[in-house]
């Protein structure tokens, strides 16, 4: 009852199926799901096993064909459009592979946003963007548009915008998939610093030192979770491959 | 080359609405250029039918007898018989030149003013004899011919048209009353009111009379026609430095003078449709750079030449500009009688016959738009590496702009600070929008300014009756000319419109990536909707302030003249056309950012 009562997400037989040729396609299927406040959770699986359409399910994205979604305890499933916009502001931060950051906003206005979107004052949403930038450490490129910043440095503009409200849950899509090695370590300290600060996190990946982050491994396929591991104190990165090899068997 | 028009077929055929709609804008341009190339000539047909009638004159001379003096200074320094003898003996030596086949005149004519129809008015006094002149006897319209003797007037046929007389009426002429015998009809000058003074035929024993009476001699005319009507033109060049000599040509120019006006206003009009068209083009091409640039890429990658495919583009759109030429000369030519004004000409308007001068005309007008248009994005196609061609998306900008950045400062609504912000930071396609509505605009402004200026004109005070004459007159070809330039305005608006919409159909397509991003933020689909909108709406805002002032300036230019001054609309009227423009524009924008915040987010965050 505890856990429950501490539940970020809780999803019961959510599913998510397109028309196909005859048969529907199962992207996600009958997942049943609880991520607890301040857990980390990665979730990996072969291509097309229904990762990302998960993600998408969790964050108001996409919308269920069936089953029941609880998001911090509410009802979230047969939310309209501009109530689970209303919703996400608050309570979901998004970082994508592709970062999708406003091509016509510069890195501190993009990082402001959604704070100016749930009426903090320019002043405030100003200082806590530049802030976040700070810590980020690209505080620099703060007047900078997307298209002057590396990949690694739209990323760390993308994570502090979806951190700027402090929200219930962060999702990541492939946050290093768009990323050399280099970045990508850098990105992963951070994400392995929001574990530690307690953010409540879920990673999508095909990377396993991405997923060697978390305190719990899911594994997918076929759109359904097949897999749910605890590691506890954190696995090494050859564990998680093993982990991996034995899902692939 | 084959292989050059087949791809370019294949990519009209490809997308069939952004080319329909190309040739229609290409085309509303190139018909109104062969409208005010034709329309001059649409009395011609009428004009050349009179003037076989008649046998009229290849070259036509009136020699006044004291050349420094206009026709009421005549009247207080009558000429003496040896400056009537010596003009006579001139225009004689000019009938018995070699070329000359056959000569009418020199025939005098008097000054003076008389009534007709209870309209008080200055008159030449044709002289002429009963016996039909062998060059340009004047046509019959009604009644009959002069006789060699007894008191008779004929009216030029336009005089006794709009001062209604008939045969059997009465007339005044230099004091003396004078029985109308009939009116006819002449291709030697322009048809009264518009061409003034009014004319009318008299006898020689008549003339003596009026001469009596206080009529002046002041001129005398001469009409001669040649072996050759082509060889008028030299006939005048070889004879230069005698009275000035007017060939026919000159003539049917001269009498369809008012034809011009409606001429120059086609003019202008099709350079603003042409401009139109520009910004039509460079939208349609703006809206496909990415994916013309990746065609690029791939021919250039199986190995055709940049020539060749600067080639593809260029027939491309040289189809779509040879069918609107096409279109617009047939058009224009079929138009231009309907929008002649038919009071100043010898007979109904008619077509003329399509000649190679407008066709070539029609299609360099509008092969110069499509490759004014089209030139740029052809060549940073050509130009860029074959793998950079290939991975063209759409070019996200890279200077942060400082207006943009004030708009945040405005206490705008979020909303509307996204939307000046893009506005802002994409002043190519702003600009492109605003210019093409704020041609519509400032033909709107024109129209309005025309409206008001000639309501005022028409309503003034009139201080005697052939000035009363002469509003009547002017009142139908204003009519005429305001229907054409709201007409033109309307076209032009809907043009622009249809633009905004287009313009707002790929920004909606180009925005949609970022409007899904702005989604997985937290913003509502109205949120989005607006923040659309908004950047719509700044390109119309930047074209009221463009398209006012143009308007403005095209009326002070072109339009105002003696009678009509500068332009004056209240401040309210450009209030109201500021505001009727932002709507219509927020209107035509909103249908397809609606669209695009209702679809699902997840498939737009990787659209292209």
């Amino acid at each position: 009852m505890d856990a429950e009562m501490n539940a970020v997400i809780e999803a019961r037989g959510l599913s998510r199926h397109y028309p196909g040729d005859g048969t529907p396609v199962r992207a996600v299927d009958s997942v049943d799901l609880v991520v607890e406040r301040g857990e980390a959770v990665s979730v990996m699986g072969p291509s097309g096993c229904g990762k990302s359409t998960l993600l998408h399910l969790l964050g108001g994205l996409e919308r269920p064909t069936a089953g029941e979604l609880r998001l911090g305890g509410q009802r979230v499933d047969r939310l309209s459009e501009t109530a689970w916009a209303r919703l996400r502001r608050r309570n979901v931060g998004f970082v994508f592979q592709a970062f999708h950051l406003v091509d016509e906003l510069t890195a501190v206005e993009n990082v402001e946003l959604p704070a100016l979107l749930v009426g903090a004052s320019r002043r405030t949403a100003r200082r806590r963007a530049v802030a976040l930038l700070e810590r980020l450490g690209v505080a620099d490129r703060a007047g900078h548009l997307p298209d002057r910043l590396s990949g690694g440095q739209r990323q760390r503009v993308a994570l502090a915008r979806a951190l700027i409200n402090e929200p219930l849950l962060v999702l990541a899509d492939e946050p290093t998939g768009n990323l050399d090695s280099h970045a990508t370590g850098e990105i992963l300290k951070l994400f392995a610093e929001l574990r530690e600060a307690h953010q409540t996190l879920l990673l999508v990946t095909h990377d396993p030192r991405v997923a060697a982050v978390a305190d719990r491994l899911l594994g997918m396929r076929d759109g359904s979770i097949v897999e749910d591991t605890r590691l506890d104190g954190g696995l090494s990165r050859q564990a998680v491959l093993a982990q991996i090899a034995g899902w692939e068997a | 080359m084959r292989l050059i028009a087949r791809l370019a077929w294949r990519n009209l055929r490809a997308r069939p609405g952004q080319a329909v709609l190309l040739l229609l804008a290409l085309s509303v341009s190139t018909t109104t250029l062969s409208l005010a190339l034709a329309i001059n000539e649409t009395g011609n047909g009428a004009w050349d039918r009179l003037h076989r009638a008649t046998n009229g004159h290849h070259i036509r001379t009136s020699l006044a007898y004291q050349e420094s003096l206009l026709p009421p200074q005549v009247q207080s320094h009558p000429p003496t018989p040896a400056d009537v003898a010596r003009a006579h003996d001139r225009l004689a030596a000019l009938a018995a030149e070699p070329e000359v086949v056959a000569a009418s005149g020199p025939w005098p004519i008097l000054f003076t003013d008389g009534e007709i129809g209870g309209v008080h008015l200055e008159l030449f006094v044709m002289v002429r004899e009963a016996a039909p002149a062998a060059v340009g006897q004047p046509l019959v319209t009604s009644g009959r011919w002069l006789s060699d003797s007894g008191d008779g007037v004929v009216l030029e046929d336009g005089v006794a048209a709009i001062l209604r007389d008939r045969p059997g009426d009465t007339i005044t002429i230099a004091g003396r009353r004078l029985p109308v015998v009939g009116s006819a009809t002449t291709v030697s000058f322009g048809r009264y009111p518009l061409h003034q003074p009014a004319r009318v035929w008299v006898n020689a024993p008549t003339a003596s009379a009026l001469r009596a009476a206080g009529a002046v001699d002041f001129a005398a005319e001469l009409e001669l026609r040649l072996a050759h009507q082509e060889s008028a033109a030299a006939f005048v060049a070889a004879h230069g430095s005698g009275p000035r000599l007017v060939t026919w040509q000159q003539t049917r120019v001269g009498v369809h003078e008012t034809l011009t006006t409606f001429a120059i206003a086609f003019l202008i009009i099709a350079t603003l449709l042409a401009w139109l068209t520009i910004a039509t083009a460079a939208v349609l091409v703006a809206g496909r750079m990415a994916a013309q640039s990746h065609q690029v890429g791939t021919l250039k990658a199986v190995g055709v030449t940049p020539g060749q495919v600067t080639g593809v583009l260029l027939v491309e759109y040289l189809m779509l500009a040879g069918t609107a030429a096409v279109v617009g000369v047939v058009a224009g030519t079929l138009l231009s009688p309907l929008l002649a004004p038919a009071a100043v000409l010898y007979g109904p308007p008619q077509a003329p016959p399509i000649t190679w001068t407008r066709a070539v005309v029609a299609f360099a007008v509008a092969a110069a738009v499509v490759v004014l248009a089209t030139i740029r994005p052809a060549l940073r196609g050509v130009r860029l590496s074959t793998v950079r061609a290939l991975a063209a998306t759409i070019r996200p900008p890279r200077r942060p702009s400082r207006l943009a950045r004030l708009a945040g400062l405005a206490g705008l609504p979020l909303p509307a600070v996204l939307g000046v912000r893009t506005a802002m930071r994409r002043p190519g396609r702003t600009l492109g929008g605003a210019v093409g509505l704020a041609l519509g605009i400032a033909m709107v402004v024109v129209g309005l300014g025309l409206y008001r200026g000639t309501r005022a004109y028409l309503a003034t005070p009139i201080l005697g009756e052939a000035e009363s004459v002469d509003r009547r007159a002017s009142e139908s070809l204003i009519d005429l000319l305001l229907n054409i330039v709201f007409g033109s305005a309307a076209v032009l608006v809907a043009l622009a419109v249809v633009n905004a919409f287009v313009l707002a159909v790929f920004a909606a397509r180009d925005n949609a990536r970022h409007h899904a991003i702005l989604r997985t933020l937290g913003a509502t689909p109205r949120q989005t909707v607006t923040a659309f909108v908004v950047a719509q709406l700044s390109a119309c805002l930047l074209a009221c302030l463009l398209g006012i002032p143009f308007g403005v300036l095209l009326y002070n230019t072109f339009v105002a003249g003696d009678d009509l001054g500068p332009i004056r609309l209240p401040a309210l009227v450009y209030a109201v056309i500021a505001t009727a423009s932002l709507t219509l524009y927020a209107v035509a924008v909103t249908a397809p950012a609606r669209l695009l915040a209702t679809r699902p987010i997840t498939p737009l965050l990787t659209y292209e």
